[in-house]
């Protein structure tokens, strides 16, 4: 048994499959955005609704009077991709423009194009907040759950440092908007099925995460009174420990903070890095998870093992600039140290590393569109 | 490369050439149109006619009127106006002086 939606075609009422007629009207919606500037816009979607409903009538008779899923899939088949002729003129001229090196690629027209391109967007259905977690979710393609914790440890492990990075990417990734942008966001074909589909499975799941996020907090909250507890205390056992270091500790302290301070540099981007790795490839650069262990346990293992690593160098070099007793211009130039070593790393990642590489050149996307759309508000 | 890559812009080009031609006779419905170059080397669908046809009737070159139908709506039969007619003669004759280029070229 099927249910069926009834729908009017420029003015004739048709009967469709449910799945069939989602189908037809993530099609329609989708030739309207590519003719949205089109002068002909109307006219050709009218013409377009025409001829789907001559198809329609062409395969109802006096014992059909539903179109089936199939048959619509069919129609659409026939219909083929709408492109606009106007699209076509510009990529014409775009390629007359380029001269000699319009050979080949010049001539290519919109139907031969690869899929939408993969953007990163806000996806403010099923948010927590504003749906950027949600947004790059869809982009990495893993559970979201996994994109919120992460930020939530992050957020904990730079002191809130890592919230300004929301609050960032919530002003310059743009807002999915239309079903266009949500499809592009999860850079694969899109269909209003999915999308229904998505809203119910979110509505249903709404109470539960409700339940699921106090139960959350109370443990970040246990988490963050543990955590300040453990520094307080990882501080008195550093200046209890003062008087011991001798004069040549002091030395040596003024030649290690330095590396030390790289070592950290090092250890938090390969933290994120692998965290990254982790989340979208189930493995650290190529290095699988052993057989048996479920992702979060990777996580949390990773993440224990980063904390305690940073922990100690950092407890290293509290007693190494105390020994060293370096003046605030120190402070400074260790400071810069930091910020190159990072810099060189996120260099070398965005490189070799293409998952990282499409998320920069999208983010950097997100940027462009933000500030020419607040150019133009201003003019 | 592959050849039919190579040749698929030459279609795609030729396109509007080919449909000025196919209006030129008897007013047209698009989906005997459809069926018309459906055979050819210039089978096309709607999702490509129909934006086509509306640039073409913007550019004046073609125009169309409205004709009742047994089954259904009234449906739009196409057919080309004096500027239609005009410009697809200069094609005609650059289309012409191509091919004698081509033959004579490398003779």
């Amino acid at each position: 048994m099927q249910k069926v939606v009834t729908i009017s075609l420029n003015g004739i009422a048709y009967q469709l499959e449910e799945p069939g007629y989602n189908q037809l009207r993530t099609y329609l919606e989708r030739a309207e955005s590519r003719l949205k500037d089109s002068p002909d816009r109307a006219e050709v979607m009218a013409d377009l609704e025409q001829a789907v409903g001559e198809k329609c009538r062409a395969v109802l008779g006096q014992h059909k009077t539903v179109v089936n899923t199939s048959e619509v899939e069919r129609i659409i088949d026939e219909m083929g991709p709408v492109e606009s002729a106007d699209e076509k003129e510009k990529a014409a001229e775009a390629a007359a423009a380029s001269g000699a090196t319009a050979s080949g690629a010049g001539g290519s027209t919109q139907s031969d194009l690869p899929p939408p391109r993969k953007r990163l967007f806000q996806i403010r259905e099923g948010a927590m907040w504003m749906g950027v977690c949600n947004g790059i979710a869809a982009y990495l393609n893993v559970d979201v759950t996994w994109v919120r914790i992460a930020f939530i440890l992050l957020t904990i492990f730079s002191s809130g440092l890592w919230f300004v990075v929301y609050l960032v990417l919530m002003f310059v990734v743009p807002v999915a908007q239309t079903p266009e942008d949500r499809a592009a966001a999860f850079g694969m074909p899109f269909t209003t099925e999915e999308l229904i589909s998505r809203a119910k499975k979110n509505f249903e799941e709404f109470g539960q995460t409700h339940r699921w996020r106090r139960e959350w907090r109370r443990q970040q909250r246990h988490f963050n009174r543990q955590f300040k507890h453990m520094n307080q205390q990882l501080r008195m056992a550093t200046s209890q420990a003062q008087p011991v270091i001798s004069q040549s500790a002091r030395a040596i302290g003024g030649v290690f903070i330095p590396i030390i301070a790289l070592l950290g540099a090092a250890l938090a981007v390969a933290f994120v890095l692998s965290l990254f790795s982790l989340i979208t490839q189930h493995s650290i650069f190529g290095w699988g998870l052993p057989h048996g262990i479920p992702l979060w346990v990777a996580i949390v293992a990773l993440v224990t093992l980063y904390l305690m690593i940073s922990t100690s160098l950092r407890m290293v070099r509290h007693g190494g600039h105390q020994a060293a007793g370096h003046h605030a211009g120190w402070g400074a130039f260790h400071g810069l140290l930091w910020i190159g070593f990072a810099a060189l790393l996120f260099w070398v990642a965005y490189t070799f590393f293409p998952g990282v590489r499409e998320l920069v050149d999208s983010l950097m996307w997100a940027a462009n569109l933000t500030a020419t759309t607040i150019s133009e508000t201003i003019v | 490369m592959d050849i039919s890559e190579k040749l698929s812009p030459i279609r795609k080009g030729l396109l509007e050439f080919v449909i000025l031609k196919v209006v030129a006779g008897d007013k047209v419905y698009v989906a005997d149109m459809l069926k018309l170059l459906g055979p050819t080397e210039f089978a096309t669908q709607e999702g490509t006619l129909y934006p086509l046809l509306s640039k073409l009737r913007r550019e004046e070159l073609v125009d169309y009127e409205w004709q009742e139908s047994e089954a259904g709506p009234p449906r739009k039969y196409y057919k080309l106006t004096p500027k239609g007619r005009t410009q697809l003669s200069t094609l005609n004759e650059y289309w012409k002086n191509l091919n004698k280029t081509l033959a004579d070229l490398g003779n």
